[in-house]
């Protein structure tokens, strides 16, 4: 009587743990299904720019379309680099309008960095003296990100304004020369820089609070000056912090498009703005080459992300002082 | 250099805030004096003001006969351990140690030196290519202080330096404290909540409430003569017993009445005091448990091995804690008779809590 009882108490632990570990086993069943579904969701549009970019123009729209190219083709790559610079400067093909790959690709290298790096420089100087200083006061960390409810479309115009008209203007009260912020390198960087330093100031300073201010009393006891403390002490401590900074920064600036089309025209375009000229009146827009200029776009983030991916990791789980 | 201290008139003020009140210490050159008091009572802040992390609002800091209101931290000669220890924790344990050495652009080779040093006095010597990360809590501690001692410093600062540590580690590192201050005999000045280890390291303690100083005096001092309500239940393990009450006269001597209590003052001083209302306290060590005038009822026994605290009641609202000698077995609900030592017995005015007796 006893050892059957026993029996069928072990029995019935048995069963419970089976049943358990087929309910662990189906929710992580769900979970990956789940999780599987929200990454192809994510990744789909990826996966459609690069495969229309090997399709012939004929493909672009079928219906119902072709998930993989039926006859892949380098054509629209061809198109967007096939130009001849000698002969007239810019290649007008497959558009309308002129277009330079190289030129936008150098344009668009130069602006979003020169821009991201000094609005990191700025921005983590800001956020030391705010996070250490409570300069601006104590709501101050809180009203940073304010500037961006503007939506950019309400001051491109005003800016375009100043950029064209009241710079012109007053450099040449001033200096005696037309000085020009419209459609130049330094002029879109200003802009880029402004309009990020909100983020990388709010960034910079979660960062930067996570920091004991020991570290730093200690360093000054030890006879270190300040500017000697930030160098040794606070920004190493920091720098995986600053590199996600500097890729989230550097991605806003590189799909930014609005304010490069506005205040740009002709001299610099950014690879963007070059994306959109592939549209003509006669064929509408041009899937194909659109992209194979957004794979191109997409590339040097991506290389980018696998470089300091040692510090997205470290950088993206705010953790840079955990031990 | 001498390293004496002094405080003169400290206030400190953040904002409406009053951290510091006004305290005026003289610090001697060569002494272990510990600041303690419970958190919030303005010892940390005065321990920054030595340190010049903060600017007393006003009053003036003394370091070696030289007003340092105005000078840098890292100009005053001082050396500080932090609470968090504030390793650098993208430093190796050299670079650690390092630091303030290169601060003032020492040759490598004579840093190299000094740290070989520091590290065989502090018995790190096999860490200093390790990150703080991967040291454990007594090891991190070691190299806290190697890092303070390296910097020469003829005051060393320390903020709860053990509070991290676990009990065992932290009473082991209490004796190395000692032993270290009697080897470079620089002063240290030592802030901490806990009053076991103000009372085993110090030369000296302050004990510190609401921005005051409530007493300065040695540890044995402190303990048998406290001079206030409040340092008497900071000291000692169990708390002393307290109980609310008169002082009458019965039979020509005076005579300390409360409900269910009544016991003689054996000082003459007491007669001076009757009719007043005080709060006496008497240490648990000092109620003797057998042959006493008074009854009471046990409740609980915490035996420690080398004696045992036996908690009773006695009639009156409060228990009151006895330590007694191991060989005494008492059980809960044993009825005991008890009675204070009339001379270890201390009187507080219950209207400002200074001793009176």
């Amino acid at each position: 009587m006893e050892g059957g009882a026993s029996i069928s108490r072990t029995e019935a632990a048995q069963r419970a743990q089976k049943d358990a570990s087929r309910k662990r086993r189906s929710w992580t069943v769900i979970r990956h299904a789940v999780l599987i579904g929200w990454a192809s969701l994510i990744m789909f549009p990826i996966y459609w720019m690069i495969q229309t970019s090997f399709k012939d123009s004929g493909e672009w729209v079928t219906w119902p379309p072709n998930w993989i190219p039926e006859d892949p083709t380098l054509k629209n790559y061809e198109q967007i680099f096939s130009f001849n610079v000698q002969e007239s400067g810019v290649a007008r093909q497959a558009t309308e309008q002129p277009f330079n790959i190289w030129g936008a690709l150098l344009d668009s290298i130069i602006i979003c960095t020169s821009s991201a790096l000094i609005a990191l420089f700025m921005g983590t100087f800001l956020a030391y003296a705010i996070s250490r200083y409570n300069v601006g006061g104590k709501r101050f960390r809180h009203s940073v990100l304010l500037i961006r409810m503007i939506p950019p479309i309400v001051i491109a115009i005003p800016l375009l304004m100043y950029y064209a008209i009241m710079v012109p203007l007053a450099t040449d009260a001033v200096l005696g020369v037309r000085l020009s912020l419209f459609d130049t390198r330094l002029g879109l960087s200003l802009l880029y820089i402004t309009i990020t330093l909100p983020f990388v100031i709010w960034m910079m300073l979660s960062f930067i609070d996570e920091i004991p201010y020991s570290f730093e009393y200690a360093a000054r006891i030890m006879g270190a000056g300040r500017i000697y403390t930030i160098r040794k002490v606070v920004l190493p401590l920091v720098a995986s912090g600053m590199v996600v900074t500097f890729l989230f920064v550097f991605i806003l600036n590189w799909a930014e498009f609005l304010l490069a089309l506005t205040l740009t025209h002709p001299d610099v375009t950014t690879l963007p703005v070059l994306l959109n000229k592939f549209q003509s009146a006669s064929e509408g827009r041009l899937y194909g080459p659109q992209a194979a200029i957004g794979t191109i776009i997409t590339i040097p983030v991506v290389i980018m992300g696998i470089l300091i991916q040692k510090h997205l990791i470290k950088g993206f789980s705010f953790g840079t002082i955990r031990k | 250099m001498l390293a004496e201290i002094g405080l003169k008139n400290i206030v400190k003020e953040f904002g409406k805030f009053v951290a510091v009140k006004g305290i005026s210490l003289d610090i001697q050159d060569g002494e272990f004096l510990i600041l303690v008091g419970p958190s919030g009572c303005g010892k940390t802040t005065t321990l920054n003001m030595i340190s010049g992390l903060e600017t007393p609002t006003s009053g003036e800091i003394i370091i070696d006969n030289r007003i340092v209101n105005d000078i840098e931290p890292g100009e005053r000669g001082l050396g500080m351990v932090f609470q968090d220890l504030a390793l650098f924790p993208h430093m190796t344990v050299y670079e650690n140690i390092a630091f303030g050495l290169r601060v003032r652009k020492m040759r490598e080779q004579e840093i190299e030196e000094k740290i070989r040093l520091a590290a065989d006095a502090m018995h790190i010597l096999p860490l200093l290519s390790k990150r703080p990360a991967q040291c454990s809590g007594g090891e991190a501690q070691r190299v806290a202080l190697a890092r303070t001692i390296v910097n020469n410093p003829s005051v060393f600062l320390m903020d709860e330096p053990l509070s991290s540590l676990d009990a065992k580690l932290r009473v082991d590192m209490r004796t190395e404290l000692k032993g270290l201050h009697e080897r470079l005999k620089a002063t240290f000045v030592y802030v901490t909540h806990d009053q076991a280890e103000a009372m085993t390291m110090a030369d000296r303690i302050v004990v510190m409430n609401g921005g005051l100083i409530e007493q300065v005096g040695g540890p044995l001092d402190i303990y048998d003569h406290p001079s206030s309500h409040f340092v008497a239940g900071f000291f000692g393990a169990p708390t002393m017993n307290f109980l609310n009450g008169e002082i009458v006269v019965e039979n020509g001597t005076a005579i300390f009445r409360c409900p269910h209590i009544g016991q003689p003052l054996g000082t003459s001083a007491a007669e001076q005091l009757i009719g007043e209302n005080v709060i006496l306290g008497v240490r648990s060590e000092h109620i003797i448990m057998k042959e006493g005038s008074q009854e009471g009822q046990v409740r609980l026994v915490e035996p420690l091995g080398d004696s045992s605290l036996v908690f009773f009641e006695y009639g009156g609202k409060d228990k009151l804690v006895a330590k007694v000698a191991p060989e005494l077995r008492f059980s809960p609900g044993d009825h005991v008779t008890f009675e204070f030592q009339a001379d270890k017995c201390h009187l507080f005015s219950r209207k400002d809590g200074h001793r009176i007796n």
